[in-house]
């Protein structure tokens, strides 16, 4: 175990931290509302996992500075027109197409080196754990949403939310 | 128009009860929604057959969602073995839903029945999208909406223990869900995609196996709570047995049986055996379970005075002989998990439609009040005991099958012992079944079974049309064991 | 920087423990809301400003009114004091110490040719660049597309979860009232 290894791991160690803490509370917990509470922490920590996987030394997050992105859009349109333009002609002359085919091949060339140039100054993080997670947390919320309902109907039934009394009542039918 | 759809067919296969759903809570009448329900259903089922036919013509159907190319899309990737699981799934639901009517109107309030036939359907697409899907993150949410209508469904039960077993089932379903996201977690950070078949390629086998271990570690254990393997199964006999009827006949068909199907393609289509078995001796440790498994939940079923509660622990016990072959990793071994999966749906399937039919009659589930009942409702009595021969594996039954397949496949690779286990075990499944049948024949009626009436028609035809099954597919066996054994010879890397 | 990252760990893992140590139920939902707060924090360092705000406003905000509103209806059932168990702990640390053995042969943190980084190649900014005509933000560009069809799983959770609360808070005896929402329920 070097120290560089242990400053490369420790983020992911205080992540494992949490999650222990967030599954101990589920499962050493009686009161109903508190092991939901618990799911919240444990599920929590696992997508700080995943945004931890996704990160990237010197880099920042994954939206395209609004300049780059016009340019990028603009010369996707061009592109695209131009496309356009070669199929529609194609049937009325081969000469034609050849010459718009070498425009649009000029235009992707010219318009693929400024963005080479673009992006070796940003470095983007990965943006797909972030997609993940979002999808996650909705799960997350959902799942929430669910168990707190059933937390009050069993309380409805039962007079409380304790576990072992309810158990208890169980026992005494 | 056929081309059109036969290309579309796997999305098909999901959108239909996916939209089904929310159309059923807009009409907000229980008959309506019951109706639509039905026939969605079988058009699911009818779409899963017609892409079980699909793959066991080509082997292997891709689809591309929004065409999207993997590894940057999400993949539908249908083989021969998720056909197969997919028809029986989508074919049992069907025929669930064909009984529910009655008994649903006589345990869950009118008011209720339209939700709860969207819910059965969103159940059922999550239960589909788990089989016909070839990404992993897309696995766990579809595991997500099955877990999540699965735990609303099981809390309609009548009793006020039903809702405590359905938060029960959902404390531990999330963890085991948590557990299977830090899994893919894990396995994404080391292959950097989300498709199955490219992790399995880009999985590392020499440089970092301890990631890749620990991220097979928890998705296992993360299954192994949705499949209830023994120790993990506690949440299961609560659910089933509080659950109404129609809920635990199709759960307990269906649920366990597709997280079975997903542990199956973790293992071979995900981290290949080789790294399971050879690096990690899981096989072993996977047999112990299931052994102990099967052992302990047996004898557990035979003490059981409620026959819901009984099967259930039958339920847990039969998870065991599936694992059990897959373990065995040869082609016999996993054609018999395989078809085993199938052939235990349909019987548990029936077994538990049968106890339906005596609480819709009897009122209630306990060994003691079915007394006597086999003489005033001979027809269902008889049933279950057909049910009871195949769950016990008497030849010309299903249940006969995948235990001979078993029996083989132990000799083959000279495991003999577990041989001679699986015949005792058996012997406690004859005692439990012979139990409740006992009680149905040769006892004084109790007196809810001396008044009662012989179980409607309507839920008795599909009663019979699963225990029926049970013995066609018990003597002719090229659409169950014959699919079984392709499929187990795709998965390990063969032509069929 | 790493100042500000070491003290939002640190109080993260406070708040985790302080969360299990405390028993009174209303204390415990407005550290879970802070810990929800501190996670998104830690998540705008991270690069990830779309699951921050998300998780701001579901975890920190929805998350934390649904539990209160429970608590508002249940009553603010104290935990009873019991002798615990080992059992808990003993299977916590076991997973946590499976957990850090799995860690050893990660990518360290940050690290650029991390499996995450380099694979797909090109990446999913590049491709989504090209394919989304220039749309700024990569994360909503991915979402509704590469990952589209996960949304429309996301989707039909929410449905489920929906469904699945009127059907189990609906009351049983007034079957002539259709429209008893959840919230309007009393005690």
């Amino acid at each position: 175990m070097t120290f560089e290894s242990i400053a490369g791991l420790y983020n992911y160690w205080v992540v494992i931290f949490l999650m222990m803490t967030g599954f101990y509370i589920v499962l050493a917990r009686k009161n109903l509302i508190k092991s939901v509470i618990g799911l919240n922490i444990f599920q929590t920590s696992v997508f700080l996992l995943y945004i931890t996987m996704g990160k990237v030394e010197h880099g920042t997050a994954p939206i395209v500075p609004p300049a780059i992105a016009e340019q990028q859009s603009h010369a996707s349109h061009g592109v695209g027109e131009n496309a356009h333009a070669a199929i529609e002609h194609a049937d009325e002359a081969h000469e034609v197409v050849h010459e718009v085919a070498h425009e649009v091949a000029l235009t992707v060339a010219d318009h693929g080196g400024e963005l080479a140039h673009a992006s070796t100054e940003i470095i983007y993080s990965n943006p797909l754990p972030s997609v993940l997670m979002l999808t996650a947390i909705v799960v997350g919320i959902a799942t929430t949403a669910l168990a707190l309902a059933l937390v009050v109907r069993i309380r409805e039934d039962y007079g409380t939310v304790d576990e072992e009394l309810i158990l208890e009542l169980d026992r005494g039918e | 128009m056929i081309d059109a759809i036969f290309a579309h067919l796997p999305i098909l296969l999901i959108v239909l009860p996916l939209m089904a759903a929310p159309c059923c809570v807009l009409v907000g009448n229980g008959r309506a929604a019951y109706l639509l329900a039905l026939v969605v259903s079988f058009a699911a089922f009818a779409c899963s057959v017609a892409m079980l036919g699909e793959t066991l013509q080509h082997h292997v159907v891709r689809y591309e969602l929004g065409n999207w190319s993997p590894p940057y899309g999400i993949e539908y990737r249908v083989d021969i073995f998720s056909g197969f699981v997919m028809a029986f799934v989508s074919g049992i639901g069907a025929i669930v839903l064909v009984y529910a009517p009655l008994s649903v109107r006589d345990e869950i309030p009118a008011s209720k029945h339209y939700l709860f036939y969207a819910t059965y359907l969103l159940c059922m697409t999550g239960l589909l999208g788990m089989c016909v899907t070839g990404d992993l993150f897309n696995v766990f949410v579809f595991l997500e909406i099955s877990s999540l209508s699965s735990y609303a469904l099981i809390s309609l039960g009548r009793t006020r223990r039903a809702p405590l077993a359905a938060f029960q089932y959902l404390i531990l379903g999330s963890i085991g869900a948590t557990f299977i996201l830090i899994g893919i977690g894990l396995l994404y950070q080391m292959t950097g995609t989300l498709n199955m078949a490219d992790i399995a390629a880009r999985v590392p086998h020499e440089h970092g196996p301890r990631t890749v271990l620990v991220a097979f570690a928890f998705l296992t254990v993360g299954l192994c709570v949705k499949m209830a393997v023994f120790p993990l199964h506690t949440w299961l006999p609560n659910a089933y047995t509080y659950a109404p009827s129609v809920v635990t006949c199709f759960i307990a068909a269906t649920a366990t049986k597709v997280s079975v199907y997903a542990f199956v393609r973790l293992i071979f289509g995900i981290i290949t055996p080789g790294f399971a078995f050879d690096v990690l001796p899981l096989d072993t440790e996977l047999m112990l379970f299931s052994l102990v498994g099967i052992f302990i939940a047996s004898i557990a079923a035979i003490y059981q005075n409620n026959v819901k509660r009984l099967l259930a622990y039958s339920s847990v016990a039969q998870i065991g002989y599936m694992l059990l072959g897959i373990s065995m990793a040869t082609p016999t071994g996993l054609s018999a998990g395989i078809v085993h999966m199938f052939n235990h749906a349909l019987i548990k399937g029936g077994l538990f439609m049968v106890a339906g039919c005596f609480a819709l009659r009897l009122g209630s589930v306990q060994l003691s009040d079915w007394k006597g009942a086999g003489r005033t409702m001979p027809l269902t009595a008889i049933a279950w005991a057909i049910g009871g021969l195949a769950l016990i594996g008497v030849p010309m039954t299903a249940g006969f099958i995948s235990k001979w397949l078993l029996l083989t496949s132990a000799f083959e690779t000279g495991r003999w012992p577990i041989a001679v286990l699986m015949l005792v075990s058996s012997l406690l499944a004859v005692v439990y079944v012979w139990k409740v049948v006992e009680t149905l024949f040769f006892s004084e009626p109790s007196e809810a079974a001396a008044g009662a009436t012989e179980a409607p028609l309507r839920m008795l035809i599909p009663t019979y049309l699963l225990i029926g099954a049970t013995l066609l597919f018990g003597v002719w066996t090229p659409y169950s064991a014959g699919i079984a054994r392709q499929a187990a010879i795709v998965l390990l890397g063969g032509t069929p | 920087m790493n100042f500000i990252v070491f003290a939002i760990l640190a109080l993260l893992a406070i708040t985790a423990v302080a969360i299990a140590k405390l028993r009174e139920l209303w204390a415990v939902i407005m550290f879970t809301g802070i810990y929800s707060f501190l996670s998104a924090s830690w998540m705008i360092i991270l690069d990830a400003p779309d699951v921050a705000f998300t998780e701001a406003a579901v975890g920190a905000g929805i998350s934390t009114v649904l539990m209160l509103s429970t608590m508002a209806l249940t009553g603010k059932a104290e935990e009873i004091p019991r002798k615990k168990s080992l059992v808990p702990l003993f299977v916590v640390i076991v997973t946590g110490a499976t957990l850090v053995y799995g860690t050893l042969d990660m990518p360290h943190f940050g690290s650029p040719d991390a499996p995450v980084q380099v694979y797909p190649d090109p990446s999913f900014v590049k491709r989504s660049e090209a394919d989304m005509h220039g749309l700024p933000n990569v994360v909503t560009a991915l979402l509704a597309s590469y990952r589209g069809y996960d949304t429309l799983g996301e989707t039909t959770v929410v449905l489920t979860a929906g469904i699945a609360v009127l059907l189990i808070l609906r009351r049983n005896d007034e079957k002539d009232e259709p429209t008893q929402l959840a919230g309007n329920k009393t005690p």
